[in-house]
C-alpha cells in the first residue's frame, strides 16, 4: 500500500493495445476525495477500455494504476473493495429479485448476514426500489434496472465509485434521478469516475473533465480552464428590425467584441465577458437607430471545445 | 467459500426458477422411468385372444383355462373373430386362437378339430404358438388314449381320459444353454430397475448441459464481468460456477435416484456405491456444461446441441437400449463415453451384486472424464469471462 495524498485513484500513462490498434495510449489522471471526474469523448473513443483496465478487469500493456493506496491488476482483490464499478450495460440477473440481486452482490463485496440485510434496505430506499424490492427485475422498467445497476456499486460503500455512461437509453426523468444521485454522492466525499460522451452531463457533474479521443486524453482540466483553451468569448446574437449595417459598425467599436458578422435576421457577434458587456452593447444598438426585438447570449462549452481540440463534432 | 456457495447458489435457483426446467428436471424423468418399465421391464407376458366358435363344451373350457393357467399367458376372450384378428393386427394381443364349432362333439366322437392361430409376422409370436400347441397337445393326448381304451372295449371315454392324464411323461426333453444368455443378468431385475438408472445417466448429462445456458447468459449479460470487478478472484468465480452446475447435476442425479427407490421400489445395489457414480458422474456432466458455456455466447445455440450431444452420447453409451444387445464395434465405442462407464458401474452394483471396490474402475474412468472437461473448460473460461 502506498500514501494516496488524498487521490483515491491515480492512474498513470495507460497503453491497451489490440492486434494493430492503439486503443489507449498515455492516459493519466487522478481523482480525489469528493471529486467528479468525467472522461469526455465519442462512442470507441478509449473510455470503455480505460475503465476496464483501472478496474482491472483488463490487462494493461503499460502503465499503472493505484486506488485507494493499492495497485490495481487484474489478479488483485485489495484495491477492488474500494471501488464500486457500474457497467454500461445493465448487469443485473433478470430472473432474480432486486434485493436478491443485490444479495448476491453483496457477498462477492464479503458483506453479509444482518449487516448486508440492513444495507440492501437502506439501497432500495435509495434507489427507490423499496415497493419492488421482491420482483424479479426483468419486469422492471428500463429507468428501474438503471438505479438496480447502479445500486450494486454502492452496495459496500466505495471510496471510488465508476459509472460508464450510466444514462444511455434512459428516460429523462430517470436521468436526472441518476444525475443528482451522482451529484449527492460526491458531496458526500466519495471520488466518481464518469464516463459520457453527453457533453451536458459533464458539465452538470465533472469538476475536471479529461477530454478523450481515439484513445488519448486531449485536454483536461476544469470546465472554465478547457473552454480558455478556445478563448473565453461568448456569442451574442441580436434579432434587429433595420439599420442592420449601422448597428453593426456601432457594436464593432466596443472593445469588447471580437468579431461580428451577419445573418438572415440580425447580427452575430463574439464578445470577451458577453454578460458585463450586454448593457453596453445594447445601447451602441439603440444609439445607431436599431430596435432590438431579441437577443441570445450562449457561453463556450465543452462540445466547442472537443470540436477544437478534435476538428469533430462530439456525437460524430 | 462464502463467495463460492453465493456463486453456486445463484446458479442453482437461477436454473430452477425456470418452468421448463422444472419440468425436464422433476416431471419428465420419472414419466420415462415409468413408460420404459411398464414397456419393457415387465419381462414377456403375452395377451392370447381366443373365440369359441358355438356352443362352448367342458373340452373347450378346459382348453381356454389351461393356456389362461399359463405363467406367462394372458387370455382375453372374444365373441366377434373379426374382433379378435383386429386385436391382433392392431398388436392389442400376441395371437388369437379359434376353436371350431363342435370342438367337444369331434374330439370325443373321434374326429378332428382344427384349431386355427393367428399372430403378426414376428419372433414372439412363435413363442405364444409354441405354448398354444402346448395346450393343444396336452389336451389331445389322453382323449386321444381314452378313445383307444373306449375303442378296444375296456372302458369309458371319460375314465380312460381322466387315466390318461395322469400318466407321467414317458419321454421328456431335458434342455441346458451353453454360454451366457444375453439377458440373463435382467432376469432377476425389477420392472423399474434398468430404464430407472439409464434414465439417470441420461438425464443427469442432459439437464447438466442446459445448465451451460446459465452460464452463457452470465458471460452475456456483463454479470461476470462485474463479478470480476468486485474482491473476488476470477479462480472463486469459476469455483463458484462449478459448483452450480454441479448442484444441478446432483440435484437431477439424487432425485431420479431417490424418487425411483421411493415411488417404484427400484434396487440401485450397493447405496455407497450408487451415491458414488452419481457424485462423479454429476462433475462429467458439469465439466460438460463449462465447457459448452465457455465455447459458445448463444445460451440457445448451445442449449440446441446440448441436447444433440447429450442423446447422442446416451445413445451410444447405452442409456437408450441396454448395451448387450449393440453389435461389438459399437460395444467398444461405447466405451469412449462416459455414459457407458456410468450405466456398466450400475449394472454391476446391481445385476450383479458389486460393492464400491468393484466399481473402482468405473469410477477411475469417470473421474478421467471429469478431470479433462475441466480443466479444458477453466482454461477456456479464464479466456472468455470478461467478454
Amino acid at each position: 500500500m502506498t500514501p494516496d495524498n488524498g487521490r483515491v485513484l491515480e492512474a498513470s500513462n495507460l497503453r491497451k493495445v489490440f492486434g494493430d490498434l492503439v486503443a489507449v495510449e498515455d492516459v493519466s489522471f487522478h481523482i480525489g476525495e469528493g471529486e467528479t471526474y468525467g472522461l469526455l469523448g465519442p462512442n470507441g473513443a478509449g473510455k470503455t477500455t480505460t475503465i476496464s483496465m483501472v478496474i482491472g478487469l483488463l490487462e494493461r500493456d503499460g502503465g499503472e494504476v493505484v486506488v485507494a493506496g493499492n495497485p490495481v491488476t487484474t489478479k488483485s482483490t485489495t484495491a477492488k473493495a474500494a471501488i464500486g464499478y457500474v457497467p454500461q450495460d445493465i448487469a443485473i440477473y433478470p430472473d432474480l429479485t432486486a434485493r436478491e440481486n443485490l444479495s448476491f452482490f453483496g457477498h462477492l463485496y464479503g458483506m453479509g448476514g444482518s449487516d448486508l440485510k440492513r444495507r440492501i434496505d437502506e439501497l432500495l430506499e435509495v434507489i427507490g426500489l423499496a415497493d419492488r424490492a421482491d420482483d424479479r427485475s426483468e419486469e422492471f422498467s428500463g429507468g428501474m434496472k438503471r438505479r438496480l445497476n447502479i445500486g450494486i456499486g454502492l452496495l459496500h460503500g466505495p471510496r471510488l465509485l465508476m459509472l460508464d455512461e450510466p444514462t444511455v437509453g434512459v428516460d429523462p426523468q430517470s436521468r436526472n434521478a441518476i444525475l443528482e444521485s451522482v451529484e449527492r454522492l460526491s458531496g458526500e466525499g466519495m471520488a466518481v469516475l464518469y464516463t459520457t460522451h453527453y457533453m451536458e452531463e459533464a458539465e452538470r457533474l465533472c469538476d475536471r473533465v479529461g477530454i478523450i479521443d481515439e484513445g488519448q486524453i486531449k485536454a483536461e482540466g476544469t470546465r472554465a480552464e478547457l473552454v480558455s483553451l478556445v478563448g473565453q468569448r461568448d456569442k451574442v446574437s441580436l434579432v434587429t428590425a433595420d439599420h442592420a449595417q449601422e448597428v453593426a459598425e456601432a457594436l464593432a467599436s466596443h472593445p469588447d467584441v471580437v468579431e461580428v458578422s451577419g445573418n438572415e435576421s440580425g447580427i452575430d457577434l463574439l464578445v470577451s465577458g458577453a454578460a458585463a458587456a450586454l448593457p453596453a452593447l445594447l445601447q451602441l444598438a439603440a444609439g445607431a437607430g436599431a430596435s432590438v426585438t431579441s437577443v441570445e447570449v450562449v457561453e463556450p462549452n465543452l462540445e466547442a471545445v472537443f470540436l477544437h481540440l478534435t476538428g469533430k463534432a462530439l456525437r460524430d | 467459500m462464502r463467495k463460492i456457495l453465493a456463486i453456486g447458489r445463484v446458479n442453482t435457483v437461477r436454473f430452477l426458477r425456470e418452468k421448463s426446467n422444472i419440468f425436464f428436471v422433476f416431471v419428465f424423468p420419472m414419466m420415462i422411468v415409468l413408460l420404459t418399465g411398464i414397456a419393457f421391464g415387465s419381462g414377456f407376458d403375452a395377451k392370447v385372444g381366443v373365440h369359441v366358435a358355438g356352443d362352448e363344451g367342458p373340452l373347450a373350457t378346459q382348453f381356454v383355462t389351461a393356456l389362461d393357467d399359463l405363467a406367462d399367458i394372458s387370455v382375453i376372450r372374444y365373441d366377434d373373430p373379426d374382433r379378435m384378428l383386429d386385436a391382433v393386427q392392431r398388436g392389442y394381443t400376441d395371437g388369437g386362437v379359434t376353436l371350431p364349432e363342435g370342438y367337444d362333439e369331434a374330439l370325443v366322437s373321434g374326429g378332428t378339430a382344427q384349431v386355427e392361430f393367428v399372430s403378426r409376422p414376428d419372433q414372439g409370436a412363435l413363442l405364444v404358438r409354441e405354448l398354444v400347441l402346448e395346450v393343444v397337445t396336452d389336451q389331445a393326448r389322453p382323449v386321444t388314449a381314452g378313445r383307444f381304451v373306449e375303442g378296444t372295449g375296456a372302458g369309458s371315454l371319460d375314465e380312460a381320459s381322466a387315466f390318461a392324464a395322469a400318466v407321467p411323461e414317458t419321454v421328456t426333453v431335458k434342455s441346458r444353454s451353453a454360454g451366457d444368455s444375453l439377458f440373463e443378468e435382467f432376469v432377476d431385475l425389477g420392472q423399474f430397475d434398468l430404464g430407472a438408472s439409464q434414465q439417470l445417466v441420461l438425464f443427469m448429462f442432459l439437464i447438466s448441459l442446459a445448465g451451460s445456458a446459465e452460464l452463457i447468459q452470465t458471460r452475456k449479460l456483463g454479470v461476470a464481468r462485474r463479478m470480476l470487478s468486485t474482491p473476488t478472484s476470477s479462480r472463486t468465480i469459476l469455483l463458484g460456477e462449478t459448483a452450480g452446475r454441479y448442484g444441478v447435476a446432483l440435484t437431477q442425479g439424487l432425485y431420479i435416484m431417490i424418487g425411483t427407490l421411493l415411488i417404484f421400489q427400484v434396487d440401485w445395489g450397493d447405496p455407497i456405491g450408487a451415491i458414488a457414480i452419481v457424485l462423479v458422474f454429476g462433475l462429467v456432466g458439469t465439466g460438460a456444461a463449462m465447457l459448452m458455456g465457455s465455447l459458445f455466447s448463444n445460451d440457445q445455440q448451445a442449449g440446441g446441441l446440448g441436447v444433440l450431444i447429450g442423446l447422442g452420447l446416451a445413445a451410444i453409451g447405452g442409456a437408450m437400449a441396454p448395451i448387450e444387445i449393440f453389435p461389438e464395434t459399437m460395444q467398444t465405442i461405447a466405451k469412449f463415453t462416459p455414459h457407458y462407464w456410468a450405466i456398466d458401474g450400475f449394472a454391476e452394483l446391481v445385476r450383479r451384486d458389486g460393492t464400491m471396490v468393484d466399481i473402482l474402475p468405473n469410477l477411475g474412468v469417470l473421474a478421467g472424464f471429469a478431470a479433462v472437461l475441466l480443466t479444458v473448460a477453466s482454461w477456456r473460461l479464464q479466456k472468455v469471462l470478461t467478454r
